[in-house]
């Protein structure tokens, strides 16, 4: 069992992390815009395009955020 | 024979029980959830039982994984986060006990089914919103205003706040449930390889089964603690509402 403050298992999980951080956030994003195209507005590529724009930034903010947690070594 | 690297995750009823219309029948995975949740009661039970001052090795592992979580609680959430602990133990040990049973040949892994992974999750999100209301009411929704924002930025920042925050329950329930499917998947095809490699060269892709089972349980670790930490990060935001970014510059 490892202690928290165990400097390989603290890395592995903020490398682990950041990986799906990214996706997460570009599913949302082009869902939402998904969603707003086909049952709110029916502004068909817009939607899509602006949504995944938006969750590209917010996935590497995402990224960018947890990556500022990190301990300083 | 050829055989799926995926049939390992089919489920098939084993009891079929209807409620109502409503689908909860016995099947694999559930008998192993309740394996798992006895065993780990079964174990903290007995290390509880005899509290001894110089422990045991049962009571000593009990205080290490105790001391283990209260750890991460105190260094992402502060001393007020004491009061999940009982919710973050369990949750830590249920998927880590999960995690590591699925390793055992002919078992199950529960964690690969999305559907589990997609509960806890939205039972850790959606906990941290009521307390976040509870907590802050309205003011809350700050939370999708980053500290020292120019007013300019609003439009942007809003919904990328937005997507971020929806982003969070997808990527705790995707992360575990993708690790799990995506370990086990690689064990199977190795394995296969394996048998039908024959003597020659089969030995190869074994020895390769064996290392790789051995990260399979890193794995199992690493994943039960990232989910455990995260789940405290999540729980932290909605009690200190910018506490963190203040923290950072």
């Amino acid at each position: 069992m490892p202690p928290s403050q165990d400097p390989l298992y603290a890395g592995l999980g903020q490398a682990v992390r950041i990986g799906t951080d990214l996706l997460a956030a570009l599913i949302v994003g082009g869902g939402l815009g998904w969603v707003c195209d086909t049952y709110l507005f029916g502004s068909t590529p817009w939607g899509i395009v602006g949504g995944l724009v938006l969750g590209v930034m917010a996935g590497i903010r995402n990224a960018y955020r947890s990556a500022q947690r990190w301990p300083k070594t | 024979m050829e055989e799926s690297p995926l049939h390992p995750f089919e489920l098939h009823n084993w009891l079929p029980i209807s409620l109502g219309g409503l689908d909860i029948s016995i099947n694999k995975a559930v008998v192993i959830m309740w394996v798992v949740v006895s065993l780990v009661a079964a174990l903290m039970v007995m290390a509880g039982s005899a509290r001894k001052l110089v422990p045991g090795k049962l009571q000593s592992m009990a205080e290490m994984m105790v001391d283990f979580i209260r750890g991460i609680i105190m260094d992402t959430m502060g001393k007020e986060g004491m009061r999940f602990f009982p919710l973050i133990a369990t949750l830590f040990l249920f998927i880590l006990f999960c995690n590591l049973i699925g390793l055992i040949p002919g078992s199950y892994t529960v964690t690969s089914q999305i559907v589990v992974t997609a509960v806890f999750a939205c039972l850790v999100y959606g906990l941290s919103l009521v307390m976040g209301f509870l907590l802050h009411g309205v003011k809350f929704l700050g939370i999708l205003v980053p500290p020292g924002t120019p007013a300019w930025l609003l439009p942007l920042m809003i919904p990328i706040e937005l997507i971020s925050q929806l982003a969070r329950p997808i990527s705790l329930a995707v992360r575990l449930f993708a690790n799990m499917t995506a370990g086990h998947v690689i064990l199977g095809v190795l394995f296969g390889l394996a048998i039908s490699g024959g003597l020659l060269i089969g030995w190869l892709p074994f020895a390769f089964t064996i290392a790789m089972n051995g990260l399979e349980v890193g794995i199992a670790f690493i994943q039960a603690y990232i989910f455990t930490v995260l789940t405290c990060v999540y729980l932290g935001d909605a009690f200190h509402l910018h506490g963190h970014d203040e923290h950072a510059h």
